[in-house]
């Protein structure tokens, strides 16, 4: 059993220590650092899909009053390392997508940058380029393994002889579209060179990862490299690596040493140089008896990444422990398309993963005449079927219970399209949802008393906007017995102990159980009454639990939606998710990612799409007036609740990831809706109003 | 060069000496046409003349001026037959577009998807355009000549949008279709005005649409099939596939040609039954 924390302040409803500071505008976001003589960076981009520059004149750029220097492949500083092509900028004269940076002007103002950056003319020698993702392609390859570290297939039992032998099978096709993360604050980097150290002021999810990640492309030591990054406007995966802009940031610093170089990226520069969620094409069958029970599950994924860096989207990967089959195969392939490479965003794998597995769920729920609710709670494992360990509180059960009380399911009419209200269709649909409770090594925290009677609590933790700054001062004051009046906490540096990147909703597990450990060793140590200047550090124990049990986080979504009988509007009125996380740290803060999650994943059933033209292999709505995200008024009464529990293995705080797993599930449990209300099976998203229009 | 002049007549001068002169009003249809691109051009700032601003009567009609803002129009107490334009002025952007966007501008830059065109097509209203020669007056169905075509010369200035004075039973309502709730580009747009007598008889039935066309179109055989019915009940009905014939849809990221002549055709027929149950309220 680990050793759990007595709950005084984690638990409690704190508001955000640092809502303060950004309400008035003084927490300082990557691009706002005050500088001295800062100058301002526009890149240059190419043009084409694939090939080479063979020749940039930069003349009539370098003329401009105001410009300070024009960088190309010819004048730029040389890099280290080429094991990531995705950051190997400017060394050569090769192209690999459409919008790939190729150079950079580098000058006064803003303005003038981007001014003398559309003056800069480069000839290319274009190569045809192949940017159209297709089922039916002949070079789709499996993948050594899928993000992070999955098998990229796995079979276990026989499922075509499953399939062939079962009383109810279904067998169908759903994809989902590229989509973008678009967190408000652009991608952003402040780059300072100065005497052998870079120094970058950056809009990132994990100040560490991205100095491990670039202190060897620059070939500089970990130490002479430094990221600060204290408040972030949002991420959802994207900023959760290193990116090409970090690079030509960190360029153009070598060639004005001493100088700030600002480089933001535009919206649309968004939509190509930050990463995006692949589309995906899934084909899944299910196999069961009449009464629902599954005898076997067949997961078949084709996704896209790009040629010249691989990202293999793990979209498959819940299917192995959602529910109980004895036969079931998943598998992943892709196609390398001369496009930007995809990443992470919020949730990859379980997002587009559990829309296809959730829609067909409900799909055979339909072919066996059962509830959706019923037809899940019949299929839930007793143990994980991936692993057979046992879980370490899998309350999905409880979840669909608790959320079909509160939904008022049981008014649900058991056939489609039975609810007409003043022209509107009215459905409610359900879904499940999961997310793994990862937990990354390497996170360490130290503990120092104060002068001024309070403890310094530093770790290089990030904070988008998630709530991290006061979560990690409530588990540190419950870590120490001490006020939360009493924990000065440090993060957002990467001077600052090491942490694990925000990502796989890990942040507050690993960085927490950091502080616990040093919290821990700090009054071993130093007792209850220490002397100012006391100091210790630790390092996140190894879970010696994690072994034994399966970990995941899981979750019912529920969705009304009236759709309109004469235009195919969609509206939802209602959503709720019923989520269990282990032990909740922050109320207030959580559930602004509960519902966080659960509104873009209307946005992704409604709205997102992302229109790749494989003519050009760009991005045609790359701005927000016209790939549209949910509006306010798509809203409705969107709620959140969890289950009261306490995680006794996850870690000390009892508490297991909550950042992702609002997303998972809420684009089917609408789809589910929708169907509910209509009639009419909508598996490619988004649901737009001419699918609906019978 | 960046001219804001107080009077009109300045504006005009500056337009008739021919350089590459751009208007500019509120700017949300020209600064995110051409943002980080530096001038090449010279930009007249219509916002501080005065006589370009207010909403009043002159001669029997409505005059709105060119400078006047969607929030003014939204705000104004006007008569009921323009409820369509106060309509569409909440649903032009956001509230910050709103404050900053006009009429005017809505209709020179004559985007098929301009929430203004089918309103005033549906008013039967008319621009005033001046320039150094004199000033014209043209109806707005003239004026907007296809997918970010006007009649406008180079030297000209739209001064004002006038608007006719309708009957006192006039009743008008605007709809808009888009693939979101707000904030959003028009999929299709009904504009639709109704002059019954006392006993329901249509008088008079102007019905425009949006989006489905270069420029928005009035729909002449669904107007003259309605002129004499009663406004009742049902009246949606009558709405039929071929009283759309003059409308070219196209597909696009926001709906197929096809959903859109159908929306477009039940979005009327809504526009009409709600009139219906205003006229019958
Ligand atoms: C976020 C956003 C949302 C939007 N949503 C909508 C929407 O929902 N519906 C919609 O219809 N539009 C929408 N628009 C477009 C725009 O706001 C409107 O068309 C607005 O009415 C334009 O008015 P303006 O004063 O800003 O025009 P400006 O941008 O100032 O001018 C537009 C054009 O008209 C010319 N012009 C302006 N005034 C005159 C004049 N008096 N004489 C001659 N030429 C003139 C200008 O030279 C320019 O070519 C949106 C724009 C943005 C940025």
């Amino acid at each position: 059993m680990t050793r759990l924390l007595e709950p005084r302040a984690i638990g409690m409803p704190l508001e955000r220590l640092d809502g303060h500071a950004k309400v008035t505008g003084t927490a300082p976001y990557a691009f706002e650092h005050a500088l001295r003589d800062p100058l301002y960076l526009y890149p240059l981009e190419a043009a084409i899909a694939r090939g080479r520059m063979t020749a940039i004149d930069t003349a009539e750029a370098e003329a401009l009053a105001g410009v300070v220097a024009v960088m190309t492949p010819r004048n730029a500083p040389r890099l280290a390392a080429d094991d990531d092509q995705e950051l190997w900028l400017l060394q050569s004269e090769g192209i690999h997508f459409r919008g790939q940076l190729v150079g950079a002007v580098i000058a006064q103002t803003p303005e003038i940058a981007r001014h003398a950056a559309a003056l800069v003319r480069i000839a290319y020698e274009a190569e045809p380029h192949d940017a159209a993702l297709a089922a039916d392609r002949d070079d789709l390859y499996k993948p050594e393994q899928v993000n992070p570290d999955y098998a990229a297939d796995t079979d276990e039992g026989d499922v075509e002889a499953a399939l062939a032998a079962a009383d109810v099978a279904i067998d169908a096709t759903y994809t989902t579209p590229m989509e973008h993360n678009n967190p408000m604050e652009p991608h952003t980097t402040v780059a300072i060179w100065e005497g052998g150290v870079l120094t970058l002021y950056d809009s990132t999810q994990g100040a560490h990862s991205v100095r491990t990640t670039l202190a060897p492309v620059f070939g500089l030591a970990p130490d002479k490299i430094r990221i600060i990054a204290p408040y972030v406007g949002g991420g959802f995966g994207s900023k959760g690596t290193a990116h090409a802009h970090d690079v030509l940031a960190g360029l153009a610093a070598q060639m004005v040493p001493g100088r700030p170089v600002k480089f933001a990226l535009t919206r649309q520069q968004m939509f190509w140089l930050a990463g995006y969620r692949t589309p995906t094409i899934q084909r899944i069958r299910l196999g069961a008896g009449r009464d629902g029970r599954l005898t076997a599950i067949v997961h078949e994924v084709i996704e896209q990444t790009a040629r010249f860096k691989e990202f293999a989207e793990q979209t498959a990967t819940s299917t192995r422990i959602m529910y109980a089959s004895p036969n079931r195969r998943t598998s992943h392939r892709l196609a390398k398309l001369d496009v930007p490479v995809p990443s992470w965003m919020r949730a990859p794998g379980e997002t587009p993963g559990m829309f296809a597995g959730e829609v067909a769920m409900d799909e055979l729920a339909v072919a066996c005449g059962l509830d959706p609710i019923a037809l899940r709670i019949r299929n839930d494992p007793a143990a994980d079927p991936q692993s057979g360990k046992p879980w370490s509180g899998r309350k999905l059960v409880e979840c669909l219970r608790e959320g079909a009380r509160r939904f008022g399911w049981d008014r649900r009419a058991p056939n489609p399209a039975a609810r007409r209200e003043d022209g509107w269709l009215v459905g409610m649909g359900v879904a499940s949802s999961t997310y793994p409770a990862y937990a990354l090594p390497g996170s360490r925290a130290t503990i120092r008393y104060g002068e001024d009677q309070r403890y310094v609590v530093r770790i290089g933790a990030a904070d988008i906007g998630t709530g991290t700054w006061t979560a990690l001062t409530q588990i540190a004051a419950d870590a120490l017995g001490c006020p939360i009046e009493a924990v000065r906490l440090e993060i957002g540096d990467s001077a600052l102990p090491h942490a694990s990147v925000e990502g796989g909703s890990s942040g507050i597990n690993c960085w927490g159980s950091a502080i616990v450990a040093a919290a821990r060793a700090f009054r071993g140590q130093h007792g209850a009454a220490p002397v100012p200047g006391a100091e210790i550090g630790a390092e996140m124990p190894e879970d010696p639990e994690a072994q034994r049990f399966a970990m995941h986080s899981f979750g019912a979504q529920f969705a009304e939606v009236r759709v309109n009988a004469d235009t195919g509007e969609i509206r939802v009125p209602r959503m709720l998710g019923v989520f269990s996380a282990g032990r909740i740290i922050n109320p207030r803060t959580a559930r602004s990612q509960f519902i966080g999650g659960m509104t873009m994943g209307l946005s992704m059933a409604l709205h997102e799409e992302s229109v790749l033209d494989p003519r050009f292999g760009h991005v045609v709505n790359h701005d927000l007036a016209s790939y549209h995200i949910a509006a306010h008024a798509d809203i409705g009464d969107i709620d959140a609740v969890w289950l009261d529990e306490v995680d006794p293995h996850s870690n000390p705080m009892g508490s297991r990831g909550i950042g992702e797993i609002g997303i998972v599930g809420a684009a089917a449990a609408i789809a589910n809706a929708a169907w509910h209300a209509t009639g009419i099976r909508i598996r490619d998203l988004p649901i737009t109003p001419d699918k609906l229009l019978a | 060069m960046y001219l804001r002049p107080s009077m009109v007549e300045e504006a005009l001068a500056a337009l008739a000496e021919g350089g590459p002169t751009t208007i500019l009003a509120g700017g949300t249809d020209y600064y995110p046409a051409r943002v980080g691109r530096p001038l090449t051009e010279d930009i007249l700032d219509i916002t501080a003349i005065a006589a370009l601003r207010g909403i009043g009567e002159r001669d029997g009609a409505l005059r709105i001026g060119a400078a006047v803002r969607w929030t003014e129009i939204a705000e104004a107490a006007l008569p009921p037959s323009l409820r369509c334009l106060q309509l569409a002025a909440r649903e032009i952007g956001g509230r910050q577009i709103q404050n900053a966007g006009t009429l005017a501008g809505n209709l020179c830059n004559a985007s098929p998807a301009a929430d203004g065109v089918p309103c005033l097509l549906a008013l039967d209203a008319e621009v005033e355009l001046a320039s150094a020669r004199g000033t014209r007056r043209l109806p707005v169905a003239e004026f907007v000549r296809g997918n970010r075509r006007t009649a406008r010369r180079p030297d000209e200035l739209m001064t004002a949008i006038i608007v006719p004075r309708c009957a006192e039973a006039a009743r008008s309502t605007f709809l808009k279709l888009g693939a979101r709730r707000y904030l959003v580009i028009s999929i299709v747009m009904v504009a639709a005005l109704i002059e019954a007598a006392p006993d329901g008889a249509i008088a008079a039935a102007r019905i425009a649409v949006g989006a489905c066309s270069a420029a928005a179109q009035r729909l002449p055989l669904l107007e003259a099939v309605l002129r004499g019915r009663r406004l009742a009940s049902g009246i949606g009905c009558l709405v039929a596939a071929e009283h759309l014939g003059e409308l070219a849809p196209i597909d696009d990221v926001r709906g197929t040609a096809a959903y859109r002549r159908e929306a477009a055709r039940r979005l009327v027929a809504r526009a009409l039954d709600e009139l219906a149950a205003e006229a019958a309220a």
